[in-house]
């Protein structure tokens, strides 16, 4: 008796493990995708589980994880940033030409490159908040505008020889991890904390999911609209910046196509395009995703444009899996 | 055929459900339903929230397998799984949320998935016209079929919904909620079209829980509550009490409670308000304790005088004034900052943002007092939104539980508990039971009644006349978004006071004044 209720108790408690165990996983796909794709390349290559190329996926990612926190911001507001691409190229072309015409202090190139950001996304901001512009159509008008911008600075050439200290901001090391690295990791822990834990935050994902509802709460939606966009062009002026950095010279088209991974990063992370649902933390999941991606098929000497095919189905594939287990919570 | 079907009534029951059960993920929704409709018969499913009407309907529908049981239409075995093989049978059903192409106009909304064309196979749209003004002018509805439906009334819609169904040779026509989302004019109409589809012999079936509705519309009703089938009567030998009886599962002893008395001082003071180009300047003033009821027809004001209260919408003239101190115009956060609170009518598009908890729901109204530099207090608003929500009654698996599952009695509780985490004066309602079911309604009524108690100014917009009559001190009549006319607890009281305020409303109040001169002399 005593023994059949204690197999009882245990199939139950094995059960119950198995479900919370299933659960988490349903829950949790994308980290399951992920496991799986690490896997995959570790077993095809030799290289891909070893620090060193670990260093090399969170450097290619730095630049994008700042542009693709910005979007998640947006589009949690259900709008879209378009422009990030080409505000990167534009803070870039700043950045590099503040080094050459006014001195060799790293201070203009990273003023230039933050001012040319927030001008962007101050912009972005105003476009949608005050004129009710739809924010592709904002977005998309400042995407050509900036990248007009960023040939017009250079007169249509990327800028070169500049002062060795306008490398400081990508090539210095603290503790063998590199400033933009760092940046990364900081600037995805702050971000999951602001819209965790702030007034904020809250305010945004009411925003996005419920504009009206939001204001008669007493949220003012436009100063919040505005902000994300300002924010959104902060971020990739601040990428910019790190990407020239990082060859010490400012190319025009440097960027271009950036804010199509951003937000596939996002959307991979379990955000919605159309606002309210979304986390820091999923969108962080995203961006190591598409970077392990490029990495190993690097590793394995996939031709570039197989890349780009492979890499198009396994977005496509992955936010299929997240929209599968989606409906398998309910 | 006929000899096939082993039934004591004298024709084929045009649907029959037999010991229909359903279970989602092992949790009974429906316990064993038998029921027949009969042709040329209307019969009311009425119920809570949540007592399986939806999920019945969806079974008789062929969207649902059910687990045990069967469906049969004319005689014939309903395979599930399919509305269109339903519809082949005859089922169709016209579904709560209204299934129309708004950009569409209303001949094509007739006609998609089934157009008609010419020999060269391109869209015949004179035809489709012709047809469908025939079928229009059929139910006595005054259409231009090239009209866009998304401009028409919801319940004119609703009707060419209904008649899409019927055209397409329905003789079983499940309405599900028909009336949740329409004007009480049109309630009147679409009784008329029920009926006249019932003697063209279509079997109807809708669902409600609404008592005026069955009355208006049904000659039988079938009540389910909790998932079994408690009542199955003929509405000339049922009581209303009876049929309220088996819904909620208990004697309602007073649907609403006693208005404890309102206080002196006045708290909320509207003066020459104008809501609209042309329409007349409002005054009027609420007293601590007081529940002033806002009567009229839709489309009068109602709305549009508590969102310029609020600030939700600009005044063109006029000063709202609370415990004396003047309301910027237009702005929700000088009435919040004023322990001015509202609960809007749209619950969904106004009232709360579903994709959120009901914690960060509740938070947000009061989000000052709940944050300091920014970083939200977790323990200070867990604690408050917790005791609100208690004191509400909220059903919930936690604060944590996300707006979207929660039934609408309980939304409702959440829009207006998260005011209660701190002092408020003047409460703003608008429709406070809409798409509420009969027990959370007594309950919210109870919290109203409470609210005032506790010295609140309250202003409760209302079409439904027992709330206004039996839940307000005084109340005011809109009509073209100004005051047409305003009644006293005594005159609320009087056995004419509904004629009076449809009268108001509507636009006759001369000639009721020369009825109540002439009962005077």
């Amino acid at each position: 008796m005593t023994t059949s209720s204690a197999d009882v108790a245990t199939t139950h408690a094995a059960r119950d493990w198995a479900g919370t165990a299933g659960n988490f996983l349903v829950r949790h796909i994308m980290i399951v995708v992920m496991v799986a794709i690490i896997a995959f390349f570790a077993y095809r290559s030799a290289r891909f589980a070893t620090p060193d190329n670990l260093m090399t996926i969170l450097v290619a990612a730095a630049p994008f994880a700042l542009i693709a926190l910005g979007q998640t911001l947006v589009i949690l507001t259900g709008g879209i940033d378009l422009s990030v691409g080409s505000v990167i190229a534009a803070s870039a072309m700043a950045a590099a030409w503040s080094a050459k015409n006014l001195g060799d202090n790293p201070l203009y190139p990273l003023g230039a490159a933050v001012l040319a950001g927030l001008v962007a996304g101050a912009l972005n901001g105003l476009v949608v908040s005050r004129l009710n512009v739809p924010p592709f159509i904002a977005t998309l008008g400042m995407l050509t505008l900036a990248s007009g911008v960023a040939y017009v600075i250079g007169n249509g050439a990327p800028i070169n020889g500049l002062p060795s200290s306008y490398g400081v901001f990508a090539n210095t090391s603290v503790g063998g991890i590199t400033v933009p690295v760092i940046l990364m990791i900081v600037a995805i822990v702050a971000f999951a904390f602001i819209m965790r834990r702030t007034a904020y935050g809250l305010r945004v994902y009411a925003l996005g999911g419920n504009r009206f509802a939001a204001e008669i709460a007493g949220v003012r939606s436009k100063g919040i609209l505005f902000s994300v966009y300002v924010i959104s062009g902060l971020l990739a002026g601040l990428s910019g910046l790190m990407l020239s950095s990082r060859v010490i010279t400012g190319a025009p088209n440097l960027g271009q196509g950036y804010e199509l991974d951003a937000i596939a990063a996002v959307v991979i992370g379990g955000a919605s395009l159309m606002g309210g649902r979304g986390t820091v933390w999923g969108t962080a999941i995203g961006l190591l995703l598409i970077q392990t991606i490029n990495n190993g098929l690097d590793l394995l000497l996939v031709p570039a444009y197989w890349q780009n095919v492979i890499k198009g189905v396994i977005i496509v594939a992955a936010v299929a899996v997240d929209v599968w287990a989606a409906k398998r919570r309910k | 055929m006929s000899d096939t079907v082993v039934d004591d009534s004298p024709e084929i029951p045009m649907l029959r459900c037999r010991g229909v059960e359903m279970a989602f993920g092992g949790v009974p929704v429906l316990k064993g339903i038998d029921l027949q409709l009969r042709p040329g018969s209307v019969t009311a499913l009425a119920g809570e929230n949540g007592a399986g009407k939806s999920t019945l309907m969806k079974i008789a529908s062929g969207q649902y397998r059910p687990t045990a049981g069967d469906v049969e239409v004319r005689g014939q075995s309903l395979p599930s799984g399919s509305i269109r093989a339903a519809a082949d049978l005859g089922v169709a059903i016209v579904p709560q949320e209204l299934a129309s192409i708004p950009e569409l106009t209303v001949y094509e909304n007739l006609f998609v998935g089934r157009e008609l064309r010419t020999p060269l196979r391109t869209l015949d749209r004179r035809a489709m016209i012709a047809e469908t003004r025939t079928n229009l002018a059929g139910f006595g509805l005054d259409v231009d079929p090239r009209t866009v439906m998304g401009s028409l009334p919801v319940g004119v819609r609703q009707i060419i919904e209904i008649i899409k169904a019927t055209s397409r040779g329905a003789r079983v026509l499940l309405l599900d909620e028909p009336t949740s989302a329409i004007a009480e004019r049109e309630v009147a109409r679409l009784a008329e079209v029920v009926r006249s589809l019932r003697d063209q012999g279509v079997a109807v079936l809708f669902t409600t829980h609404k008592m005026e509705e069955i009355r208006a519309m049904a000659d039988r009703v079938v009540v389910l509550r909790d998932g079994g089938l408690v009542a199955d009567a003929d509405l000339t030998t049922i009581t209303d009490d009876e049929i309220v009886t088996a819904m909620i599962g208990r004697e309602l002893e007073d649907l609403f409670p006693e208005l404890p008395a309102p206080g002196d001082e006045v708290v909320l003071q509207v003066t020459d308000v104008v809501v609209s180009p042309g329409a007349a300047p409002i005054s009027f003033s609420v007293r601590r304790g007081e529940i002033l009821g806002l009567a009229g027809l839709v489309g009068a004001g109602r709305t549009e005088l508590l969102e310029c209260i609020y600030g939700i919408r600009r005044p063109l003239a006029g000063t709202v004034t609370v415990a004396g101190s003047l309301l910027r115009p237009g702005d929700p956060r000088s009435a919040i900052g004023r322990n001015v609170a509202i609960v809007p009518e749209d619950r969904k598009g106004a009232g709360a943002v579903l994709s959120m908890s009901v914690l960060d729901n509740a938070t947000l109204p009061r989000i000052a007092a709940f944050s300091r530099y920014g970083l939200l207090a977790e323990r200070r608003r867990t604690d408050a939104i917790g005791t609100a929500m208690s004191s509400m009654n909220l059903k919930s698996d936690g604060l944590g539980q996300h707006m979207e599952n929660l039934s609408g009695g309980n939304q409702q509780k959440v829009v207006l508990g998260r005011w209660l985490t701190g002092t408020v004066d003047a409460l703003l309602l608008d429709e406070p039971t809409r798409g509420v079911d009969v027990g959370a309604r007594t309950e919210i009524y109870r919290i109203i009644a409470e609210l005032a108690g506790q010295g609140m100014a309250v202003v409760m917009a209302s079409s439904d006349m027992p709330e206004i009559l039996s839940l307000s001190h005084r109340a005011l009549v809109l009509r073209d978004h100004t005051v047409a006319g305003s009644l006293t607890r005594a005159e609320l009281a009087s056995a004419d006071v509904q004629d009076v305020i449809f009268r108001l409303a509507s636009g006759q109040e001369a000639h009721t004044r020369l009825i109540l001169e002439e009962n005077a002399s």
